[in-house]
Parts: structure tokens; sequence; C-alpha cells
């Protein structure tokens, strides 16, 4: 008791705090605008000094029936469910290979070449092979294909992190579950599987954030319009020869914040997937 | 492991180990088809393009086998060597202007008492959004007429810019809308990596009255220094990947100043169409990155060894 009476209170810099909040002025304000002008109307946006007002009008007319800004928010997030699952279906299995059951190097050699590669190069420059592919499967401008391309780009690093946590898990359970019978299908989906389930959700969450947020791909890989994500949407928006700017700071906002709020109830998952992940891109 | 030697005997069991290795090659069949269909045969259509000729008539490819002419055409195509020192230049501002903000902001939030617990909650946000909203949240910021900033300088009575529309501008403003973007994941190593430090170490040195900026140079700084190298080579990755703010906020312009090595492939390959020259530039920047990289893998590996 008493080292805790005694112990030193933390010194507070004031400097130190001084540049934090700075920084964190510089960090929310750019957020903090579009979601300021989000609820503005275009004539106050226009208006050359502060004027501040709210209304929901650029939400209304982005959701308009007819308007492609509802189906592509649906195109994202049927491309993010989908990628997750199936970087999860693929990722768990071959995480897990990798880690207990010692693939042949043979194997693994051309596989880890392959794997490494991918996340160091542009996109950009697979994309004129990968227009070939596409268009030879009957791809383009597909969810499908946009699903399967999210899961491509992110299984490298889906797949080391699994790994990973498949490691920390003791060789003894898996050869417990052997001596008393179980075939190898079953030690992995009813003993090992369950117990990566933390790490698998980490890997998810992070593999929603990259998929929701693909743009380059969605952008070369449809036409537009009623077919792409979400991003390619508002980029549209971006470029417009008349910018809305009401809208488009509507649409990003939407696009925006529920990836923030998530950050806010998941922050230590992201952490890991970030800091891990950036090791992939 | 003395413990797992109970198992010897299911271990050499031959049979064992034939159909535990017919189960992992089985669990990483998926990966590997994936890997043959959408990373491989993209990759052997690339190489083959880039020696081809190809043209459109009617909707039909039509490609001619014309040999290096399309590597030829990178050394003599002005904007190509332009876009490679656009990149270079990017690449090198944002890698250390994203370390430096990024370590100090580690520092800081490892020195503050108020806001430690809200800083590094907050400081995640820039990373976490996608980079097509990052560019339309700048553009808000750095627009002439609606624009945050131009609205705070006339709020402040003083004149307002064009940002966007001159070279030197246009080119801050990336960089600026880079390190925004990325330097919260460089901060979060960083703070990882600081955390980690024994606080001892520098009780210790603290003791022996060490001045803060000696602790810092001679203690914290060298056991930073995997982490420093590990987060440049993936800064580097990161900044040659970039397209996204680019393609958005300046389209490249103006007359070039920010048209990085990826908005210029995109360019050839969608508006001019030259499929043959566009796979010989994006074939040649894998060669390049491969090679770097291969080439830090042997020396990491060797210094490993030693």
């Amino acid at each position: 008791m008493t080292s805790v009476i005694h112990k030193k209170r933390p010194k507070i810099y004031f400097g130190t705090e001084t540049c934090i909040l700075l920084a964190l002025v510089i960090t929310v304000t750019p957020i903090l605008w579009t979601v300021i002008l989000a609820f503005m109307p275009n004539k106050s946006i226009i208006n050359s000094s502060f004027e501040f007002s709210f209304w929901l009008e650029n939400f209304r007319a982005i959701t308009k029936p007819g308007q492609q800004f509802t189906r592509q928010i649906i195109n994202s997030v049927i491309i993010t469910f989908g990628t997750v699952l199936l970087t999860l279906a693929i990722g768990a299995g071959s995480g897990y290979s990798l880690s207990k059951l010692k693939p042949p190097k043979l194997f693994t050699i051309p596989t880890f070449i392959l794997a490494s590669f991918l996340p160091i190069v542009p996109p950009i420059t697979l994309v004129p092979g990968l227009y070939v592919v596409f268009t030879n499967l009957n791809l383009l401008g597909s969810l499908t294909g946009l699903i399967l391309i999210n899961t491509v780009f992110n299984l490298p690093f889906a797949i080391l992190m699994i790994k990973l946590y498949f490691d920390q898990i003791p060789e003894e359970l898996r050869e417990a579950a052997l001596i008393d019978g179980a075939t190898e299908r079953r030690i992995f989906l009813s003993v090992l599987l369950p117990l990566a389930k933390p790490g698998l959700g980490a890997v998810a969450i992070y593999v929603a954030i990259m998929a929701w947020n693909e743009f380059l791909i969605g952008l070369i890989l449809t036409t537009g319009g009623d077919s792409a994500p979400l991003t390619v949407g508002i980029a549209g928006l971006v470029q417009d020869y008349q910018i809305l700017f009401g809208e488009m700071s509507a649409a990003g906002f939407v696009a925006a914040i529920p990836i923030v709020v998530l950050t806010a109830f998941v922050s230590r998952q992201i952490v890991t997937g970030l800091t891990a992940g950036a090791v992939r891109s | 492991m003395i413990k797992s030697r109970t198992f010897f005997p299911l271990r050499i069991s031959a049979v064992y180990v034939i159909s535990r290795r017919a189960n992992a090659m089985f669990a990483l069949l998926p990966f590997l088809i994936f890997l043959a269909v959408f990373a491989l045969y993209p990759l052997y259509e690339l190489i083959k393009m880039s020696f081809m000729e190809t043209a459109i008539f009617d909707g039909e490819f039509f490609s001619e086998f014309n040999g290096l002419d399309n590597f030829k055409k990178i050394t003599t195509d002005p904007l190509a060597v332009n876009s490679i020192k656009v990149t270079l230049l990017f690449s090198a501002l944002c890698v250390s202007l994203t370390l430096f903000f990024g370590i100090l902001g580690a520092i800081l939030v490892q020195r503050s008492v108020i806001f430690k617990h809200f800083a590094r909650n907050i400081f995640i946000w820039p990373a976490v959004i996608a980079p097509v909203v990052v560019s339309m949240m700048w553009l808000l910021i750095l627009d002439p007429t609606v624009g945050f900033l131009n609205k705070l300088f006339l709020f402040l009575g003083r004149d307002p810019q064009i940002w966007l529309d001159s070279k030197m501008g246009a080119f801050i403003s990336v960089v600026v809308v880079d390190v925004w973007h990325w330097t919260p994941v460089v901060f979060l190593f960083f703070y990882a990596a600081m955390s980690g430090i024994n606080q001892e170490i520098i009780e210790a040195a603290r003791v022996d009255g060490a001045s803060e900026r000696k602790i810092f140079g001679n203690i914290i700084l060298p056991i930073l220094f995997p982490t420093i190298a590990l987060v440049a080579t993936l800064r580097v990755i990161m900044t040659i990947k970039a397209f996204d703010e680019m393609y958005l906020l300046t389209k490249g312009g103006p007359d070039n100043a920010t048209s990085i090595i990826s908005l210029h492939i995109r360019r050839i390959f969608v508006e001019i169409l030259d499929y043959g020259y566009a796979s010989a530039l994006s074939f040649s920047i894998v060669f390049v990155l491969a090679l770097i990289v291969s080439i830090f893998y042997f020396f990491r590996k060797k210094r490993v060894r030693e």
C-alpha cells in the first residue's frame, strides 16, 4: 500500500500535451469538416465565409430511388462480406496447414515466393494481365470477380496472420486428439479452429476494412454505375464537372463513419491488423 | 520438448506422415489455385503482352510479336522518365516525413498524461478511412472556394490561395495528404516498439545523469533501429503503390508534376490503349521491385546468419 502512496505522480509536460493537442486537431479537422459539410446545403457551402446549418437533404438526395448510390453501397457490402468469408475459408485451411501439417518444402517455397510478390507490386502492374483473365472467365464488371480479386490480394497477409495464431496453440492438443483417433479434418474443425477464433476475428476485421476501402481494381474492372463499389461511386462524384459538395460529403460520410465507429469498438484488433498488416502492404 | 517425445512412435509412423502431408497439400490447394489463376497467369500474360504490339479492330484483339520495341519505348518516353522521377521524389519525401512524425508522435504520446488514451484511439482514424474518402476530404480542405483552408484564410483576413493549380502546390498537397493518411500506421508501429522497451534501462541512464537527448540518441534509437528499417521498407512499398490520392486530387497534373508511375501506366492502358507498352512498363517495375526485395531478403538472411 505504502508504495502506491509514495509512487511519484507522472509529471505533466505542457509542451508535450500542446503538441499532441495540435496533432489531434490536424488529424480530426479534415474528417470533421466533411461531417459538417455533409449536413449543410450547397448554398452555404459555397458561401466564402463560415456558415453553419443542419439539414438532411444531402442524404435524401443521394439515396433517392433511381440513384446509383444505394446500389453501390449494397455492392460494397456484398464485396466486403464475400471477401471476408472467402478469405477466412481459404486462409484458415492454408494457415493451419503451414503451421501444423508441415507441407513439403517443394510445395511451400514456390507458394511463399508468389505470395510475397503479390503484396509488393503496385496492383496497376497486374491489371493488363488480370484484364485478360477476367475477359476469359467472363468476370468483367461482376461482383464475383471483385470478390475473387480482393480475396487474392488479402490472402497472403490473412494466411500469415492465421498461421501465427495457430503457431501459438500447443502441438500437444493436436497429438492428443490424434491418439484419441480423431481424423485430421475432425481435429481441424472441432479442436483447433474454435481455438483460433480471436485470431480469425482480427483477420476478418482487417480484411473487411481493406475490401470496403478498395478502389483501383473496382475502378478498372467495372464500368462504373450500378456495378461499381461505393469507392468508385464517390470518385465519380469527386470528378463530376459540377461538384455537388454537399452530396459528395454525405457520400464520404456514409463510407467513412461506419469504419471509424467500428474502430472505436475494436481498436485493439485493428491495431494488431494494421501493424502486422502493414508487413503485407 | 521432452513431453512430446512420449508420442515418438506416432511421429515416425510412415502412414501418418504421408497422410499428414497429403492433408497439408490438400489444405493449401485452394490458395495455390487462386495464386495460379490471379497472380501467375496475369504475370505470364503481362510478360507475353510486353513483347507484342496489340491493336483492337472491331472489338477484337490483334497481337504481333515486336521484340524489345516496347521496352525501348520506355527510355524514349519523357513522361515515363518523369513519372519515375516523381515517384522517387514522392517516395523519399513521404517515407522520411511519416517516419519523422510517427516517431515524434510515439515519443509524445508515451510522455503524455492527459491525452494518452484519447490520442492513441484517435490517431488510428486516418489509417482506416478509404484512400478515396481521404482524397475527397482533402479536396474539401484545399478547394479554392469551399475549402476549409481558404475559408480560414479569409476569416483571418488573408488572401485565398489556389493550392492544387501550381506544380509545386499540387505536389506538396499530395505529399501532405499521404503523410496525414499514413503517419498513424507508422505511429502505431513505434508506439508498440517503445512500449516494449524496458523502462529500467532508461531509469538507470537517468540516475547516471544522462540527458533526455542522450537517452534518446544512445539508448532508444538503437533499440528502435530494426523497427525503423522495417517501417521504412513498408512505406517505400506503399508509396510506390500509391494511386488513389493523385488520381482524385490532381489527375497527375498540373503538367505531370504529380503523375506517379501507377497513374502513368493507367493512362497508357486505359486512355492511350497501348497494351504492349503498358505491359512492358509494368513488367519493368515488377522486375525492379522484385530485384530490390530479393537483395533486401538476401542481406537480412545473411545478417541473421552472422
